[in-house]
């Protein structure tokens, strides 16, 4: 078992530059999931960490060894891929076995592990089967065993869940986070949906357009997002971001709603700036701001309902308890306290204290 | 075919990979080299063995030529042979497209769309064609000819063409056909079409990319073959190229320098044609071994 | 085997047909005007020879009148007694053998280099496959010329290091293993389509996981894309085999099927035998033996090494 580091790792295919300067600093046993929306440079990390894919610059280091040349049997790391890749001729043993036998490891360890290994995931009535005769949770569990067989210093999942469906995506993502507290390797998970990463890691990157957005345990992020792409990247329903001008120490809207906010500096009176509520930061009871606007479409959930409101022709979404009965074309006030409203300048970034 | 047609992340969708190292890039150049010299050799030296004299082939059959022997090709372009036999080529071949289009499409159509009695037996029947080739019936073919008074014409040798293509051709055309979706069918039947309009308006325009595949088959088919006019023509002027190149070097038995002009000539539209339409008879003739 | 290859997937699946349509006029009108012009053709020409060919072969008949003076099986006798004809069936057999020892590696391994990214690949591939649309009689031609022991590539090379040329098409020791050359010159371009195809329709990601599996180059060859390419190794073998058995067009400017019958194949056989001496019984029980030939090996071969492809 090892830690990972990057330090100022770039991509460019040819004069296209598809990463810039990532550095990252992951520990032994922590699980880090990578996520951004799709060619972010996500997977391209995780395949030059892999050595699936040249790096064009910076350094890639396993342990304190730098793999930047290395083959990717030579970084002892192991990876989940995104349609598995079973080997479709091989059963289930010998899909988990291959590794160890091109290692040349006696048959008799072999067996062993990759018993231990079945059994771990519960995959042990379905060794003699081939691939194609698996269902897809099946198909994962053994691309799961095939990697924690080998007993990694790193493991690498590229979106190992998006083929499968909603309930089994949550059951997998349970059991993954369930192998990684029995098996504590260094994991690096990479995924476009954010829910899945917030449940799964330790600490979540936000990845845009080849550049961290934000490093930060799941709930940092969600606190505290750095800049508006964070914001409306974390969280759902997304963020509602409103733009409005700064005027001492409230964001005032073009309709004349003012926001109260604790400023972090940085945000001078007259500028423009962007104003973040999160849906369900909006509350009944009367406290420091209040939106008040028709509703203009209702989404039930169950437990809780989506309600969209029209403020002064901006649609704004609000998060209510479910057994509220609201109906479109109610008129509607909601609150929303100083500490809950985000503030960013024109560049994005953050400017007020949460 | 479940799991081979996931989406996969744009980032690694187009992505190289890791570069080939120097030693073996230089390794695979080399090997690469070498086979397609094989293959070229003997087509350069054959269009360079043109312009030379045949004193010259005898040691110098690799080089250049030392004075270029324009008149080798220049007679042979001036000749009413080679450009009759052109024209008998593509003649023969044009009709036997044009049949086997026709034909194969219609009865494959039937095949994929109409139920009736007996249809699986009939496309089984016409799929006896796929087994065996035309020379196995060479003889019984040849009198069949003879008596219905076709021999040494065109009609000799494209009718047994068309037949003996019908086979493969009726089965590509019935699958693509069955692989249309069904609601067009539905949408025509509702909007009144019958099988006529079904099949004129919607099932042929859709199908350009199979008739491609099945048009440039049987047009390199019936281009390059030899034993079916071997046995059919007797008559020098409606020669097709393949034969006129045999009875061509029966003539020119040694002079070797005419015979590799007339070759190069022969066989230089068949590769202009294969560069300028590389992609599609690539896929054209290995379809058909595919499917 | 499904994941394999989605390229050599037969029929695409229909729904349409096993449909019931229920009020679709005219049903009876395009079956009666859209098959009977293939029905016929066909007919006429592919089933009715192939059936006359069998009749025929009980008769000694040189094709005018009827024939009349029934033989039995003694054209069938005649044929096995024949050397040439033995020469061919070996030939033939040959021809197979070198196709599956020599062609279908040396096309697989150019398959597995063209699909590398490097620059020219597709040139090198539209290069490998132009031999096989040049026609068999243009490319026996020019290997005429090439093995020519006076004027040929073959004679200029030999002459190069001193030494007198041999005419290789003139001695029946060695004319065959020429010709071999040649077929496997122009076919083997179309074996390594078939590969390229093959190799294409392997998911990226397989092997990807066998390179972090720590699989070795030949190790991923011989472990992963062979047993992943073997429905199209048996398609490959198919043709060479199907190939084998209708070779004629090229053998024929090369060697005629001479010297001494020594590069005979089925087909040349039953031309220099049957056509050329106007044999119609004869001919025609070759006809027939080639025929019991052709549907034998493609029936057993499909049966047994096809059946999950």
């Amino acid at each position: 078992m090892a830690g990972l580091e990057l330090r100022n790792v770039a991509k460019s295919y040819g004069p296209v530059k598809v990463i810039e300067g990532i550095n990252l600093s992951i520990g032994d046993g922590e699980f880090v999931a990578l996520v951004g929306p799709s060619g972010c440079g996500k997977s391209t990390i995780l395949r030059m960490i892999a050595g699936l894919e040249d790096i064009t610059g910076g350094q890639i280091a396993i342990g304190s060894e730098v793999v930047n040349d290395l083959t990717p049997k030579e970084r002892n790391i192991a990876m989940v891929f995104q349609s598995y890749a079973l080997y479709p001729h091989m059963n289930v043993y010998r899909n988990m076995a291959f590794n160890l036998e091109l290692a040349g490891k006696p048959k008799a360890e072999i067996d062993r592990r990759v018993r231990e290994a079945a059994r771990m995931l519960e995959l042990e009535p379905l060794l003699d089967r081939k691939p194609s005769q698996l269902s897809g949770g099946q198909r994962q569990r053994v691309a799961m065993g095939r990697a924690v067989v080998r007993d990694p210093s790193v493991f690498l999942f590229d979106e190992p869940l998006s083929n499968l469906d909603a309930k089994l995506r949550v059951q997998m993502r349970s059991e993954i986070k369930a192998l990684h507290k029995k098996v504590g390797v260094t994991s690096v998970y990479v995924t476009h949906d954010q829910v899945e990463a917030m449940t799964l890691a330790d600490r979540v990157v936000v990845l845009d357009r080849g550049v961290i957005q934000q490093a930060g345990s799941p709930m940092e992020l969600y606190r505290e997002p750095a800049n508006t792409f964070v914001a409306g990247f974390i969280g759902s329903p997304a963020m509602n971001l409103f733009q409005a001008t700064i005027r001492g120490n409230t964001a005032q809207m073009a309709d004349g709603t003012t926001f109260a906010f604790e400023p972090d500096g940085g945000a001078s009176d007259g500028t423009a700036v962007t104003v973040g509520v999160r849906p369900e930061h909006f509350q009944r009871q009367k406290t420091d701001t209040a939106l008040t606007g028709t509703v203009s479409f209702v989404e039930p959930t169950g437990g809780l309902t989506f309600v969209t409101l029209d403020v002064a022709g901006v649609p704004v979404v609000v998060t209510t308890n479910g057994e509220d009965m609201i109906r479109t074309g109610d008129s509607l006030t909601v609150y929303v306290p100083s500490k809950n409203v985000y503030v960013f300048d024109s560049g994005g970034r953050r400017v007020s204290r949460n | 075919m479940t799991d081979t047609a996931e989406p996969i992340d744009a980032a690694t969708a187009n992505s190289g990979g890791r570069s080939l190292r120097f030693g073996t890039k230089a390794y695979l150049y080399a090997s690469l080299l070498i086979v397609a010299a094989i293959i070229i050799i003997p087509l350069i030296t054959t269009a360079l063995g043109g312009f030379k004299t045949l004193g010259e082939l005898r040691g110098n059959a690799f080089g250049l030529p030392s004075t270029w022997m324009w008149s080798n090709y220049g007679d042979i372009l001036m000749s009413h042979r080679y450009w009759l036999q052109m024209g008998n080529s593509l003649l023969i071949a044009g009709l036997t497209v044009f049949l086997v289009l026709a034909l194969s499409a219609m009865a494959a159509f039937v095949f994929a769309h109409v139920r009736f009695f007996g249809s699986q037996f009939l496309l089984n029947y016409f799929l006896i064609g796929l087994m065996f080739p035309a020379a196995t019936a060479i003889l019984p073919l040849f009198i069949r000819i003879r008596d219905l008074g076709l021999l040494d014409t065109y009609w000799g040798v494209v009718l047994p063409q068309v037949a003996f293509g019908l086979g493969m051709s009726i089965l590509l055309f019935r699958n693509y056909f069955r692989g249309l979706p069904s609601e067009l069918f539905d949408a025509a039947f509702v909007d009144g079409a019958g099988y006529f309009r079904f099949f004129w308006h919607i099932a042929l325009p859709l199908s350009r990319p199979i008739i491609a595949t099945v048009g440039i088959i049987s047009f390199v088919g019936s281009w390059n073959s030899y034993i079916l006019p071997l046995i059919m023509l007797n008559t020098e002027s409606r020669y097709p190229w393949p034969l006129g190149i045999m009875v061509y070097r029966g003539e020119f038995s040694t002079d070797w320098q005419l015979i590799l002009a007339f070759i190069t000539l022969t066989i230089t539209p068949t590769i202009v044609v294969f560069f300028a339409a590389q992609k599609h008879i690539i896929a054209g003739l290995t379809a058909g071994a595919v499917k | 085997m499904s994941q394999i290859a989605p390229a050599l997937e037969a029929a695409p699946t229909a729904v349409l047909h096993t449909r019931r349509r229920r009020g679709v006029r005219g049903k009876w009108p395009i079956i009666v005007l859209f098959l009977p012009p293939a029905l016929v053709l066909f007919t006429l020409f592919v089933i009715l020879p192939m059936g006359e060919a069998a009749w025929y072969s009980f008769y000694n008949w040189n094709g005018y009148g009827l024939p009349t003076e029934w033989i039995g099986f003694k054209n069938y006798e005649l044929i096995f007694k024949q050397s040439a004809f033995r020469n061919a069936l070996i030939n033939n057999g040959l021809i197979i053998v070198v196709s599956i020892c020599v062609q279908i590696p040396l096309a697989l391994w150019l398959a597995t280099m063209v699909t590398k990214s490097i620059k020219g690949a597709v040139v090198f591939r539209l290069i490998f496959f132009l031999p096989y649309v040049l026609a068999d009689v243009a490319a026996g031609m020019i290997w005429r010329f090439v093995y020519d022991g006076e004027f040929g590539l073959v004679a200029n090379i030999y002459e190069f290091f001193g030494q007198n040329a041999p005419f290789w098409l003139a001695d029946k020791n060695v004319a065959f293993s020429a010709v071999l050359g040649v077929i496997v010159w122009k076919y083997f371009g179309f074996h390594m389509m078939l590969f390229i195809a093959g190799l294409q329709a392997i998911d990226k990601s397989v092997l990807e996981a066998a390179d972090i599996d720590g699989a070795t180059g030949w190790q991923k060859f011989f472990k992963v894309t062979l047993p992943l390419l073997g429905s199209t190794v048996r398609l490959s073998v198919f043709f060479a085999v199907v190939g084998s058995l209708q070779l004629f067009d090229m053998i024929m400017p090369l060697t005629g099927g001479g010297p001494s019958n020594s590069t005979q194949t089925l087909v040349t056989f039953l031309y220099s035998f049957g056509v050329m001496r106007m044999q119609v019984g004869f001919g025609s029980a070759v006809g027939v033996v080639l025929f019991v030939i052709c549907v034998t090996l493609a029936f057993s071969y499909k049966r047994i090494f096809m059946r999950n492809d």
